[in-house]
C-alpha cells in the first residue's frame, strides 16, 4: 500500500487522494498534538497511580526483591485499625473547619480589596505573600510563635498575666493551631480568585440593586454572592483537596503529635510507608485517600454544582 | 567552511574525550553522612586528608540529615537505584538494610585489614550483626550527663550536688526550677530517645535484650524508668514540654542557658563546649538501680549494588576514617569516643584529654557501657517509640498501659517481619 497518488488514473482520482490524506491529517493533528502531553501525564501520572494500586496489594518495605501478593489484607489491616479512623477523623476535622473559614474570610476581604485604591492594592500584595512563602519556613516560624517556653504568643500572655498554653503540647489546641497557620498561608490565594470573581460581576447590577434600594448586606447576599459560585464551586473544590492532603505544615510543626492529635491521612502515609517501611500499607492508604476524594468531588457535584449558574 | 566545520566538531569530540578519559583514572565514592556545624566540618577535614593520601579517590560527601533521614531517604534510593555507595548508619538501625541484603557483608575486607586489631572491642562489637560485620564504627557514643555549673551556682547550690541517682536528679532540677523558673530557665532537658534508653538501662532494665532479643517495653523497670522520665514534663513541670514534641529543642536550651541539665550523646560536648565554655560540667550518666550505659554512635556502611571498584575505594576510606590519625580528629573536635587503641597516642588526643576537662568522661563509663540489640524491628520500634512517648510524657496516657500495648505492638510487628 502506498500513499503516493496514481497520477494515471487521471487528475480527479489524484484530488480525491489528496483530499483523503489531507482529512486524516486534519482528524489527526489534534491527536498528535496532545500526545506529548499525554505521554507525559500517563508516565508521571496515571502509571504511578497504577503502581500504587498494584503495591496496595503486596507487602514491601522498600528493600526486599520480593513483593508478595496479599489480596486486601494492607486494607484490613487499615480499616480495622485505631490509626486510620483518627487520622481520617482529625482530616475531616480539619477540613470541615478551615474549608469554610477559608471562604468566608476570602470573601469578605476580596469584597473590600476589590476596589482599585492604592490601600487595597497594598494590602492585595501582602495578603497574596504567604501564599507564595515556602510553607517549610512558615511552618518554622510558627513553630517559634506557638512554642510553649519561649513562643511569642505565651510571651504576650505572660505580659499580660496570663498562664502559659501548651499550643502545640494538647491535643485539643494542636490541631486549631495547624487550622489557623493553614488558613493564613492559604488565604491570599482565595482571595486574589474572589477578586477576579468579583471583578467579573457587571456593575449594572449592583446599580440596579442601588436603585431598588437594596441595603449593603442584602445586595451582598442576593447580587454578590450568587454571581461568585462559580468561583465559591471552584474553591471549594480545590480547599477540600488541598486540605485532605495537607501535609508539610503538619510534618514541620508538629510530625502528627501530640500523641496522633494532628496525624492527617498524608502524614499517616508518610509515616507507614517512610517511617515505618510499609509500603503495602501506605500504598494501601493512597488508594483510599483517592477513592475519598473522587467521591467528595462526585458528592460536590450533585449537591453544589447544580446550584453553580455560569451566566450573569 | 566544511573543513573548518569538521575541525571545529572534531575539537568539540576531543574536548568532551578528554575529560571522560581522565575521568576513568577518579573513583568517585558517593557517601551520605548525618554531621553538621563543627562535626560536618571534622568529617570534612578527614575527608581532605583522605584524597590528599588518595589522589586517584575523589569522596562525595553529602550531609543528609539525622539518623532518620537517612533512613528514609536510603530506603526510597534503593529501588530507584539512587543509592551511594557508602553511608553512615547508627549502630541500632542497620540490621534491616543487613538482613535485606541492601548493605555489602565487609567480614572479609575487615579481617585483611590491620585496623581490625587495633579497634577496641566495643567499637568492633557494633559492627557485627549475625555473626558478619556490615559496618565499621565511625562515630561511637554513650550518653552522658550534662550541666552548667553558672545555672547550678545560681540556684544556691554551693557545691556539686550528688547526680546519681533519680531522685538526685530530680531534687536539682526542682531547686533550680524553684529558683529561677521566673526567668525562664528549665530544670532540666526533657531526654531524647538515646537518653531515655540509658535511663532504662540505668534502672536494670532495657528495650529489647541484646543477648536474648526479648523484648522488654513493659518490663516492671522500664514502667518505672518512663513514670520517672515522664513525670518529668507532666508532674514536676520542671522539664519543657517543648523538648517532648520537638527533641532538639532540649539541647537547644541547654546550649542556650535555658536548661540546667542535660542527657545526650557524648558526641556533642564540642558545641556544648563552644556554648557554655567553663560553664559545662559533664558526668556519667546516673546509676538508679545499675550503672549501665547504652552504646550508640553509628558506622560506615557500603552498598552492595556499588561497583567492586567503587567497593573498594570505599572501604580504603572507611578504614582510614577509623585510623588513629583520623580518629584523633574526630575525638578532639567532636567528644565522639575514640574507637582505636592508638588513637590515645595522637598529639591532638593527648592535648585534648588535656585540655578539654569532661571529654573523658564517655570514655571512663565504657566499663558499664553495652551494645544494643539490631534486629530488623528495631528500626520500626524506634519509629514508633516517638508517639509512644509523647502520648505518657504529655498526660494523655497511663505509662503502664501505653507501654503494655507498645510492647504488643512490637511483638505483632517482630512476627509480621520475620
Amino acid at each position: 500500500m502506498t500513499l503516493t497518488p496514481d497520477m494515471s488514473a487521471g487528475p480527479a482520482r489524484a484530488r480525491r487522494t489528496g483530499a483523503a490524506r489531507q482529512q486524516v491529517l486534519r482528524r489527526a493533528t489534534p491527536y498528535l498534538l496532545v500526545l506529548p502531553l499525554l505521554a507525559f501525564i500517563a508516565t508521571f501520572t496515571y502509571l504511578p497511580i497504577a503502581m500504587s494500586v498494584n503495591l496496595s496489594f503486596r507487602e514491601w518495605d522498600f528493600l526486599s526483591p520480593d513483593k508478595p501478593f496479599v489480596g486486601f489484607e494492607n486494607y484490613r489491616l487499615l480499616l480495622t485499625s485505631h490509626q486510620f479512623w483518627n487520622s481520617l477523623q482529625v482530616t475531616a476535622v480539619f477540613a470541615l473547619v478551615s474549608v469554610p473559614l477559608r471562604l468566608v474570610l476570602a470573601l469578605a476581604i476580596a469584597s473590600y480589596l476589590v476596589r482599585e485604591t492604592l490601600p487595597a492594592r497594598v494590602l492585595r500584595g501582602a495578603l497574596f505573600l504567604p501564599a507564595v512563602t515556602s510553607t517549610v519556613a512558615i511552618g518554622v516560624v510558627f513553630s517559634w510563635v506557638f512554642a510553649t517556653d519561649q513562643g511569642l504568643v505565651n510571651g504576650l500572655f505572660q505580659l499580660l498575666g496570663l498562664p502559659k498554653v501548651t499550643w502545640m503540647q494538647d491535643p485539643q489546641l494542636a490541631l486549631w493551631v495547624l487550622i489557623l497557620v493553614n488558613t493564613w498561608k492559604q488565604l491570599g490565594y482565595d482571595i486574589i480568585i474572589y477578586i477576579a470573581g468579583l471583578q467579573a460581576v457587571p456593575g449594572e447590577l449592583y446599580d440596579a440593586a442601588s436603585v431598588d434600594g437594596g441595603r449593603r448586606f442584602h445586595v451582598f447576599r442576593r447580587v454578590t454572592v450568587p454571581l461568585v459560585m462559580p468561583t465559591t464551586y471552584f474553591l471549594l473544590v480545590i480547599s477540600v483537596i488541598d486540605a485532605f492532603q495537607v501535609f508539610t505544615i503538619v510534618d514541620v510543626m508538629t510530625r502528627g503529635g501530640p500523641a496522633g492529635a494532628t496525624d492527617m491521612l498524608v502524614n499517616m502515609l508518610y509515616r507507614v510507608g517512610f517511617t515505618l517501611f510499609d509500603i503495602g500499607t501506605g500504598s494501601a492508604l493512597a488508594v483510599l485517600l483517592f477513592i475519598l476524594l473522587i467521591t467528595l468531588a462526585v458528592v460536590k457535584a450533585r449537591v453544589i454544582g447544580r446550584k453553580v449558574h455560569y451566566d450573569s | 567552511m566544511t573543513k573548518t566545520i569538521m575541525s571545529a566538531g572534531a575539537l568539540v569530540l576531543l574536548g568532551t574525550a578528554i575529560p571522560a578519559t581522565a575521568q576513568t583514572d577518579t573513583t568517585t565514592v558517593e557517601f551520605w553522612h548525618s554531621f553538621g556545624g563543627s562535626s560536618g566540618a571534622a568529617l570534612d577535614r578527614i575527608i581532605e586528608n583522605f584524597e590528599a593520601a588518595h589522589p586517584d579517590i575523589d569522596i562525595e560527601a553529602e550531609h543528609v540529615g539525622n539518623y532518620n533521614d537517612i533512613v528514609a531517604r536510603l530506603q526510597a534510593a534503593i529501588p530507584a537505584n539512587r543509592a551511594p555507595d557508602a553511608v553512615i548508619m547508627e549502630v541500632t538501625r542497620y540490621g534491616l538494610f543487613a538482613d535485606r541484603g541492601v548493605l555489602l557483608d565487609l567480614t572479609d575486607k575487615v579481617a585483611a585489614d590491620p585496623l581490625s586489631d587495633d579497634l577496641f572491642d566495643f567499637a568492633r562489637e557494633v559492627g557485627v550483626f549475625e555473626g558478619k560485620n556490615y559496618i565499621v564504627p565511625f562515630n561511637s557514643s554513650t550518653p552522658v550527663l550534662y550541666y552548667n555549673a553558672d545555672i547550678l551556682d545560681r540556684a544556691g547550690f554551693d557545691e556539686e550536688p550528688p547526680l546519681e541517682t533519680y531522685d538526685d536528679l530530680l531534687t536539682v532540677a526542682q531547686q533550680v526550677q524553684e529558683e529561677l523558673g521566673d526567668e525562664g530557665i528549665r530544670g532540666i532537658s526533657a531526654p531524647g530517645q538515646f537518653a531515655r534508653w540509658g535511663l532504662i538501662m540505668a534502672n536494670d532494665s532495657d528495650l529489647i535484650d541484646s543477648t536474648t532479643g526479648e523484648i522488654l517495653i513493659d518490663a516492671p523497670n522500664t514502667v518505672e524508668a518512663y513514670e520517672w522520665m515522664a513525670d518529668l514534663v507532666h508532674e514536676h513541670d520542671v522539664a519543657s514540654p517543648d523538648n517532648v514534641t520537638d527533641e532538639d529543642t532540649g539541647k537547644e536550651d541547654f546550649l542556650a542557658g535555658r536548661s540546667a541539665i542535660m542527657m545526650n550523646s557524648t558526641g556533642n560536648y564540642g558545641e556544648s563546649k563552644e556554648a557554655l565554655g567553663d560553664a559545662l560540667k559533664v558526668r556519667p550518666m546516673p546509676c538508679n538501680k545499675v550503672c549501665a550505659t547504652p552504646i550508640g554512635g553509628a558506622g560506615i556502611g557500603i552498598i552492595a549494588s556499588a561497583e567492586a571498584r567503587v567497593q573498594d575505594a570505599a572501604y580504603d576510606f572507611i578504614s582510614f576514617a577509623a585510623s588513629p590519625e583520623s580518629n584523633a580528629i574526630w575525638f578532639s573536635e567532636t567528644g565522639y569516643m575514640p574507637i582505636n587503641r592508638h588513637t590515645a597516642d595522637q598529639q591532638l588526643a593527648k592535648d585534648a584529654l588535656a585540655d578539654k576537662p569532661g571529654i573523658d568522661v564517655a570514655i571512663n563509663q565504657l566499663d558499664v557501657a553495652r551494645g544494643r540489640p539490631r534486629p530488623p524491628v528495631v528500626t520500626w520500634m524506634r519509629a514508633t517509640e516517638y508517639d509512644m512517648w509523647q502520648a505518657m510524657a504529655l498526660g494523655q496516657r497511663e505509662v503502664e498501659e501505653t507501654l503494655q500495648d507498645f510492647a504488643e505492638q512490637t511483638r505483632r510487628e517482630e512476627q509480621r517481619q520475620n
